[in-house]
């Protein structure tokens, strides 16, 4: 097993996926063991391509050897002039980043289905719940070893619908149906975008290859305009997915999914696609320099959007979706500096944080069925074991040495000063700060004090060990994770250099982790001072943060009404396109149905009644006009003459 | 394909019409009967339509199984080879045959719980059905335009007598829009006739022969119109909702699913085959009228209210790729036109095939009066959500495989009508999308708790459509190989 059968680990789920979705009723505990069996198996197979894959490292270098690549001809036309006119292969394709990604997703999924078995437990679709999470895995372990832009869209577009049937699970829930839609048809407006930008970049260089198309653009192949506007369309893509400004609004109402499909798919895996999508293209975004800076802004824009809202949603996993969304921008942050080591390696840290911290508000959901934040509190007694794992989630995110989120975000602080200059440097680094207040907050809030709501306080209690075990895990990553960037602990998992040296794309230059003593310090001190302001605030009986939210009642409003964004689309959906196919549709009633086709009926009709009464029955008349005709055809006779 | 299994393209057309004269003979109360008859008959269509696709060689020559036997020979202004019935099937045609076997085996089925003059709805079906096959399959012109005709015309009692709403009315506008179209494609079968002056009929040498420009040029768009109006080509497409939302559910499967597709068929052998130069000169315009077709459709669509309104808009939008991709002219986009002409096929076959089950339970097909159908129907609401994913261009089901192509095509020929394209597909799931959450999703309506799960027939109907598109869309090789072969050998002056 090496990289050359990187295609099984997509196979494994994807068949059981298939015969658990038509066949789990026929199977005990409606095949749960099947998939989570199945998903070990994949967590091991990664491991096995892992050591293939640091085989081939050598020297403090990766050898890219085209023997990694896997690919049978799915689409094929050819013609006597042209030999390769048209051709979709699917092929696979494993560096570094591919190799992080498997990682991640096989041991995010993993946890996340061991997990799904307490909190799911009883549910009426419990084994399609599984096969459909299964179906995920699979839709999303080939998106991350494709090595051809239509495989890399066909998995993109299964995650999405994987995502669209997990968030309208629930469907009797007419909320859930409604997100699961807009979920679907927000990512869809992006994709439109991206499958536009595959194409275009195919129109240029004739081939789907990912790797192709980077040697095409690097040779200076594309038109400079050409390339960016193809670039701008791919990362429209990719940030619908990830859930980017100005397509940021799918995801909070996403939360409408069960909690261990938010932990997943909503956190760690599926919207961190389009971050991995312009990783893989880094090379090229290097050539469109354009496209990049916006990338960087859309990026910057994100991050402190979502922070800013995290700061007054009551609703726990929707506080942990908007830092999520800001902790995405985080990523686009760093890539749009060129950066793609930091990016993933902030991505990699933050899958095990971030799932963390959504089991851990399901372990709280499961415990009281309650989620608004405001209604709960003083858990910290009755779960334990959940407050200290989501207490370590928190400070993880929160960026407090030595827990994984602070090596990756100093990271990315670090790349960004060099990169971009002061502006959107202190911009990110207050969106850190903003990081750790409001998610002290959310512990604050949730975890102690006194609890509000007494009904929901008394029946809580602890989760089942099945729970609390892979939220340990990912609390042991959460802690762990960022020192895979070290200098030693890489040379220990043979990697000399740490993960820098090993999460680059081809071609492309990776650097070794720095850490730099001065922006470590300051970090450190701004989050320090955040949970410092969120215990100001939100301590006790918060009563500062009700005078906070006095101070400036109008800002507040913008806040909760998440810059009146939302409101703004429905508008647009409402009134101008809804209203424009109202137009399109009376046209197509009155103009082309009622005037033009039963108008020219009736005008045959109506010239039929009138014609009818030139049929007289009697002789003089018609022999008056057999006269008339007689006598202006001769005259046209002499006329010619 | 050898030239002995001609005789089974000979068949196919043969084995409805004498279902239906087998019909005739059988009292109209013999349920059983009747329905033994019919299933065999189409079982036999079905197993013959997959072996010709299957058979047909993509290696080998531009028409095959061609069988000929001459009917009038020089007589009148009637030469060598004047009429003849002659078979033989292309790449183009092979996998339209299939498509008709697949949706004439569902279509019957689900016809069987017809109660009202049931005899005489099969015979007037399966008449239908000789057209269509016998259009596919026709290497003669003349046979070629009865058999069309043919197809089109049982249309009229088949809304007229079974359909539901405004029956009447569906069935005369559909009828008077294509038999007016018909005149058309009638006058330009006399002028290509007469302008080839070979005194035959015979399809391949019409091919072969040469044409003025000028006159191509002034042909061209007569086939286009005439044979564009029974596609549903924009402005032509008003008879396409009102007639859907009419007819009954085995007749909107086949003339959506297979009916339309002679209409874009036709475009391509009498139009691009016979005339390359004058279909290279008026290409802008067909695509043109594809891309606002395709807009069209899909922008009307979003405000319908009525299940088979909102189907038979998007019909005019699915063909409306049809038409661009034909305009695109060149290989990939021509392929992804007849790759959809299949695609759409059993896309929207499924689509009345389900609407047709839920209204003959419900007699409503108002989109707004239904929620959370799911809940009673879920199996039904499965293969709705199959059909509908085909239709937006999910990767994996059939509509993707037709639509990438038709899109790379466009962006080959001109990259702003590509990216409308590929927008269209995003309203596409924009309006199917709503329509879920709506209609199948949300909490169970009390009045319709009566409603049941589909049947057993309408089961195993949907099963056979659902294979159709997951196997187009995962494995599309054996489609791609053949049309490709069939438009380069067929028009192979226009593919740049």
């Amino acid at each position: 097993m090496g990289m050359e059968q990187v295609w099984l680990l997509p196979a494994i789920p994807a068949v059981i996926f298939a015969l658990m979705g038509l066949f789990n009723r026929l199977v005990p505990r409606r095949g749960d063991f099947v998939v989570i069996l199945g998903m070990a198996a994949v967590v091991v197979l990664s491991a096995l391509v892992l050591l293939d894959f640091q085989g081939s490292f050598k020297d403090g270098h990766f050898e890219p050897g085209g023997s990694n690549a896997y690919a049978f001809t799915w689409v094929e036309i050819e013609t006597s002039v042209v030999e390769k006119l048209l051709l979709i292969e699917f092929s696979t394709f494993v560096d570094g980043i591919t190799v992080l990604m498997l990682a991640v997703v096989s041991i995010v999924t993993l946890m996340v289905m061991i997990y799904s078995v307490g909190y799911m437990k009883g549910e009426a679709r419990y084994g399609w719940y599984f096969a459909v999470l299964s179906g995920f895995g699979a839709a999303m372990l080939m998106l991350v070893v494709s090595g051809n832009l239509l495989l890399l869209y066909l998995s993109w577009e299964a995650v999405g619908l994987a995502s669209y049937l997990l968030i309208g699970f629930y469907w009797e829930r007419q909320t859930a149906a409604e997100a699961a839609k807009k979920a679907f048809i927000t990512t869809r407006i992006g994709d439109v975008g991206l499958l536009i930008g595959i194409i275009l970049l195919w129109r240029g260089s004739g081939s789907f290859d990912i790797q192709e198309i980077i040697h095409f653009a690097e040779g200076g192949g594309y038109g400079e305009t050409y390339l960016t506007v193809a670039m701008l369309m791919l990362f429209a893509g990719a940030a619908g997915k990830s859930a980017q400004f100005p397509f940021h609004v799918w995801l909070p109402d996403a939360m409408e999914g069960p909690t261990p499909v938010s932990a997943l798919i909503h956190a760690a895996t599926m919207v961190v696609a389009g971050v991995y999508l312009v990783a893989r293209m880094m090379p090229v975004f290097d050539v469109a320099l354009v496209a990049r800076d916006v990338v960087l802004y859309i990026g910057l824009t994100t991050a402190a959007l979502g922070a800013t809202l995290g700061l007054v949603t009551s609703d726990i996993k929707r506080v942990l979706a908007y830092s999520t969304v800001s902790q995405l921008g985080f990523m686009f942050v760093a890539l749009g500096v060129g950066s793609v080591t930091a990016a993933m390696f902030h991505l990699f840290t933050h899958a095990f944080f971030k799932s963390l911290l959504f089991l851990g508000s399901g372990s709280v959901i499961h415990a009281t069925e309650q989620q608004v934040v405001e209604s709960l509190g003083g858990l910290r007694r009755k779960m334990p074991v959940t407050t200290i794992l989501f207490v370590i989630g928190s400070l993880a995110l929160a960026g407090i040495v030595p827990l994984a989120g602070f090596w990756s975000k100093d990271e990315i602080l670090l790349v960004l000063q060099d990169g971009a200059g002061f502006g959107p440097f202190v911009i990110l680094a207050a969106t850190a700060a903003l990081t750790a207040i409001y998610t002290t907050r959310l512990v604050l809030l949730t975890f102690f004090g006194d609890p509000k709501d007494r009904h929901a306080h008394d029946h809580a209690h602890e989760s089942p060990p099945v729970m609390i075990l892979p939220m340990a895990l990912l609390a042991l990553l959460a802690v762990v994770a960022g020192f895979v960037a070290l200098d030693p602990v890489g040379k220990a998992l043979g990697f000399s250099g740490g993960i820098g040296e090993v999460v680059f794309t081809q071609g492309h230059e990776g650097h070794a982790f720095k850490l730099d003593a001065t922006i470590a310090l300051g970090a450190t001190l701004s989050a320090l001072a955040g949970i410092a302001i969120g215990f100001m605030y939100w301590w006790g009986a918060a009563e500062r943060a009700v005078r906070a939210r006095q101070w400036a009642p109008e800002f507040h409003d913008l806040l909760v009404n998440r810059y009146y964004m939302d409101h703004l689309y429905q508008f647009v959906i409402d009134k101008v396109v809804l209203g424009f196919a109202s137009v399109v549709a009376y046209f197509d009633r009155w103009v082309v149905n009622e005037t033009g086709v039963d108008g020219s009926a009736q005008g045959i009709s109506f010239a039929g009644y009138r014609l009818k009464f030139f049929q007289t029955g009697r002789i003089p008349n018609y022999a008056l006009a057999m006269a008339i005709g007689v006598v202006v055809l001769a005259l046209v006779a002499v006329g010619r003459t | 394909m050898t030239q002995n299994e001609g005789y089974l393209l000979l068949a196919l057309p043969l084995i409805p019409l004498a279902a239906a004269v087998l019909l005739m003979l059988v009292p109209s109360g013999e349920r059983t009967l009747i329905r033994i008859v019919t299933g065999v008959a189409s079982v036999a269509m079905f197993v013959i339509s997959v072996y010709v696709f299957f058979a047909f060689d993509y290696r080998g020559e531009q028409f095959q199984g061609v069988l000929s036997w001459p009917w009038f020979e020089n007589v009148g202004f009637l030469g060598e080879n004047g009429v003849q019935l002659k078979v033989g099937v292309d790449g183009i045609a092979a996998p339209m045959v299939l498509l008709t076997g697949i949706v004439i085996l569902t279509g019957t089925w689900v016809s069987w719980k017809q109660e009202h003059r049931s005899k005489d709805f099969f015979i007037l079906l399966f008449v239908l059905v000789a057209g269509v096959y016998g259009t596919f399959v026709a290497l003669d012109l003349f046979f070629w335009f009865l058999l069309y005709e043919t197809a089109v015309l049982p249309m009229y009692l088949l809304i007229g007598v079974w359909g539901s709403g405004r029956r009447e009315y569906g069935a005369m506008k559909l009828m008077m829009m294509l038999v007016a179209a018909s005149i058309l494609i009638f006058t330009a079968i006399f002028g290509i006739f007469t302008e080839a002056g070979l005194g035959t009929f015979d399809l391949p040498s019409l091919f072969d022969a040469t044409y003025d420009p000028t006159f191509q040029k002034i042909m061209f768009p007569l086939i286009v119109l005439g044979c564009g109006t029974l596609g549903g080509i924009f402005p032509l497409h008003p008879w396409s909702p009102d007639g859907h939302a009419a007819a009954p559910t085995a007749v909107s499967m086949l003339h959506a699913g297979v009916l339309m597709k002679l209409g874009a068929f036709g475009i391509i052998r009498l139009g691009f085959q016979i005339m390359p130069e004058g279909g290279e000169f008026w290409a802008p315009a067909l695509l043109t009228l594809g891309i606002v077709g395709a807009l069209y459709g899909a922008i009307g669509a979003l405000r319908q209210t009525d299940f088979k309104l909102m189907t038979g808009f998007s019909s005019v939008s699915h063909m409306g790729y049809v038409f661009l991709g034909l305009g695109t002219l060149n290989l990939i986009g021509m392929s992804g036109a007849v790759l959809q002409m299949f695609a759409h096929g059993v896309m929207t076959a499924l689509f009345f095939l389900l609407i047709g089950a839920l209204y003959d339970q419900s007699h409503d097909r108002e989109i707004n009066h239904y929620s959370g159908l799911a809940k009673q129907m879920p199996i039904w609401a499965v293969f709705f959500v199959i059909a509908g994913l085909a239709s937006f261009g999910l990767p994996g089901l059939s509509g993707f495989i037709a639509e990438v192509h038709i899109f790379i095509g466009a962006f080959r020929a001109y990259p702003i009508v590509g990216g409308l394209a590929v927008l269209t597909a995003a309203i596409t799931a924009t309006y199917l999308l709503r329509m879920f959450a709506r209609t199948f999703f949300g909490e169970a309506d009390p009045r319709w708790s009566d409603v049941g799960e589909i049947t057993w027939a309408e089961r195993a109907g949907a099963t056979v459509l659902a294979i159709s598109i997951f196997a187009l869309g995962l494995w599309p090789a054996p489609w791609i190989d053949r049309i490709a072969m069939g438009l380069e050998m067929g028009i192979p002056e226009v593919l740049s």
